[in-house]
């Protein structure tokens, strides 16, 4: 089955993408990493770190199958420390996102999955 | 048309008689479609018996209600969640084995507008997942239990492994509707825990 990944991007507030890298790293990544997930990588977009402007930072995860992302999040979701974490780091954003993507050679077959019925 | 749906939990050695006297009241009942049975043990929060009853409209609801209450006064019943609500199922062709409702509450502060795109998507699944039969999506008229619910979104499955399988693992549930759910986003809208109830079906409930 397809790898799923998770992408976390983040538009920093001005001056705070150093900042909020170190306590995504400190802070967030270790649970995220005994939930399953594995890190790929993390871009920070221009790649200079800006006293005065806001940066991207793309963050992204995998997953070596959907069910797999079940498993993340079921063990996430009951932990009301995990949603605090991002309300904690509120005063770092400006705004974000969370998507979860697959490859596109690995759509079809993803899309596929009712149909030995 | 009229629906009422009571999940309950119930100790583990009182389920059979609980479950008798149930669905004995359900017959009483005058519902023209009703579903009394134990729960599968993958439901989560679901109760340990789902019971479903469509009226042709409320009248007849009220007019059974004190027939069912008296069942559901049962002591063995230690707890009950449960919705009345009003709409049509859509239907489709094709046998189905297992009749599915989750109960949930949107967050009283949620935009409409945001309300109106997740209602939107759970009503896209059906076009996804063709191992949904029928399906219903509806606000709730009057809810009981640990939640104040705000939505009822059930179906009929061609069986439990078309809900386990296919439902749970197309990229529509987990990479488009669960965000709503997910208190990771910021799209979450639903905070409180749902009550996922499935159980057979030895008759047509929504189609």
């Amino acid at each position: 089955m397809a790898e799923v990944f998770v992408l976390d991007r983040v538009l920093t507030k001005p001056g705070q993408a150093r900042a909020f890298v170190d306590r995504y790293l400190a802070e967030y990544a270790p649970g995220a990493a005994e939930r399953g997930m594995t890190l790929q990588n993390v871009l920070v977009s221009p790649p200079i770190w800006f006293e005065d402007q806001s940066n991207t930072v793309t963050i992204t995860w995998s997953l070596p199958n959907p069910l797999a992302w079940w498993q993340m999040t079921w063990q996430g979701r009951p932990d009301p420390a995990l949603g605090q974490w991002w309300s904690d780091v509120d005063a770092l954003v400006l705004e974000r996102s969370r998507t979860v993507a697959s490859a596109a050679a690995d759509v079809d077959a993803l899309c596929a999955v009712e149909s030995d019925v | 048309m009229f629906s009422v749906t009571r999940l309950l939990d119930v100790d583990a050695t009182d389920r059979e008689r609980v479950l008798g006297s149930v669905r004995a009241a359900a017959a009483r009942s005058g519902a023209q479609r009703r579903l009394a049975e134990l729960t599968d043990p993958g439901s989560r929060n679901g109760g340990d018996i789902l019971l479903h009853l469509r009226f042709a409209a409320q009248s007849d609801w009220c007019t059974a209600e004190p027939v069912i209450t008296e069942a559901l006064t049962d002591p063995a019943i230690t707890g009950i969640n449960g919705v009345t609500y009003r709409g049509a199922p859509t239907r489709a062709d094709g046998p189905a084995t297992v009749y599915r409702t989750l109960l949930l509450r949107v967050q009283p502060d949620a935009p409409a507008e945001k309300i109106a795109l997740f209602e939107a998507e759970l009503r896209s699944m059906p076009r996804y997942v063709n191992t949904i039969r029928s399906w219903q999506l509806s606000r709730v008229d009057h809810a009981i239990g640990t939640t104040e619910w705000t939505h009822v979104f059930e179906q009929e499955f061609t069986d439990t492994a078309g809900l386990m399988g296919p439902y749970l693992m197309h990229p529509i549930h987990w990479a488009v509707v669960d965000r709503w759910f997910d208190p990771e986003t910021t799209d979450v809208i639903i905070r409180d825990r749902v009550c996922h109830s499935f159980c057979a079906m030895d008759r047509p409930v929504l189609s």
